[in-house]
């Protein structure tokens, strides 16, 4: 059975190019425009992990996460942190990586495929 | 080694000015580009978050004494107060009203520079129409004062539609690595 990966961003070209992408290698994918639409996805979708784009319109991010209680999630960030604020937003027990837009497929696939198999 | 800009020198003879660089060259030119500039320094930043600045100058020895941020990337990361030693936070960088508001009222204490981080990451949260009419007229307001400014952008020209927008505002653009495209001082005008 494939795993289910939801894959929250803001920008429709971020979205669709990681959908792509996951298809491709096997993966479920949903898509969510923001935390809130994810929020509202991931009970009925149960994703094995959920890519997460950092900042997006809406409730924050740090108020969504803990609302998914024993999601694996991986936060996808344009912004650039002090190494001590990486360690912060890490520090919720959902969060099990960080990666750095931009991005390119290797990179993705293989976090992806670390993280959920 | 990257060839730097003398954005000092720039900065003597254009009042505003876009610094383009690409990404690979982003931390080696804004450090630089700090520590060229002395006097008050009014810094804003819709890339990093204001920590991960200082501790880009920090590490680089760039004196931030003299520099005020203002941060509209930092609350949407965390909990942070409205204001902080040297700092002021503003809600997101898509927020352009607040973002202009705050920045007028800095621009009142006629700061020796303004330092715009950055043109280009700003598309990232508003579209490419909101955040040309918001910098462009920083731009002009800018050009009511006696602060010189200097925008940074991620990228190249003619290849980014934002860049080719403040482009037409701006009195010099120079690229990172020797280009410079000199503008006539008109409006919308160039050579």
């Amino acid at each position: 059975m494939a795993k289910k990966i939801l894959v929250v961003d803001d920008e429709e070209d971020i979205r669709t190019t990681v959908k792509a992408v996951l298809d491709k290698e096997g993966y479920e994918v949903k898509l969510a425009i923001n935390g809130d639409d994810a929020l509202k996805k991931w009970s009925s979708f149960k994703p094995d992990l959920i890519l997460m784009d950092i900042m997006m319109p809406g409730t924050p991010v740090r108020e969504i996460i803990p609302k998914m209680k024993g999601a694996k999630v991986a936060y996808l960030s344009v912004v650039r942190t002090s190494e001590a604020e990486k360690e912060d937003l890490m520090k919720s027990k959902n969060v099990v990586d960080f990666i750095q837009k931009p991005f390119d497929i290797k990179t993705l696939t293989t976090k992806v495929k670390k993280l959920v198999g | 080694m990257v060839k730097m800009v003398d954005i000092k020198k720039e900065l003597g003879s254009s009042q505003t000015v876009m610094l383009v660089m690409p990404g690979t060259e982003y931390n080696e030119t804004v450090v630089d580009t700090m520590k060229q500039l002395s006097g008050n320094i009014c810094y804003v930043t819709a890339n990093k978050t204001f920590d991960s600045l200082k501790e880009l100058f920090v590490k680089n020895k760039v004196d931030v004494a003299n520099v005020v941020f203002i941060d509209a990337i930092s609350k949407s990361l965390k909990k942070v107060p409205d204001q902080g030693e040297g700092v002021y936070y503003v809600s997101s960088p898509g927020a352009l009203t607040e973002l202009a508001l705050v920045v007028d009222k800095f621009l009142k204490h006629e700061f020796d520079y303004l330092v715009f981080d950055s043109v280009t990451n700003l598309v990232t949260y508003q579209k490419v129409d909101m955040c040309a009419k918001f910098l462009t007229s920083l731009v002009e307001k800018t050009k009511k004062t006696k602060t010189k400014a200097v925008f940074y952008a991620i990228g190249s020209v003619k290849k980014d539609p934002i860049i080719d927008k403040v482009a037409m505002y701006v009195d010099k653009v120079v690229e990172s690595g020797g280009k410079v495209e000199v503008k006539s001082g008109v409006k919308g005008g160039s050579i």
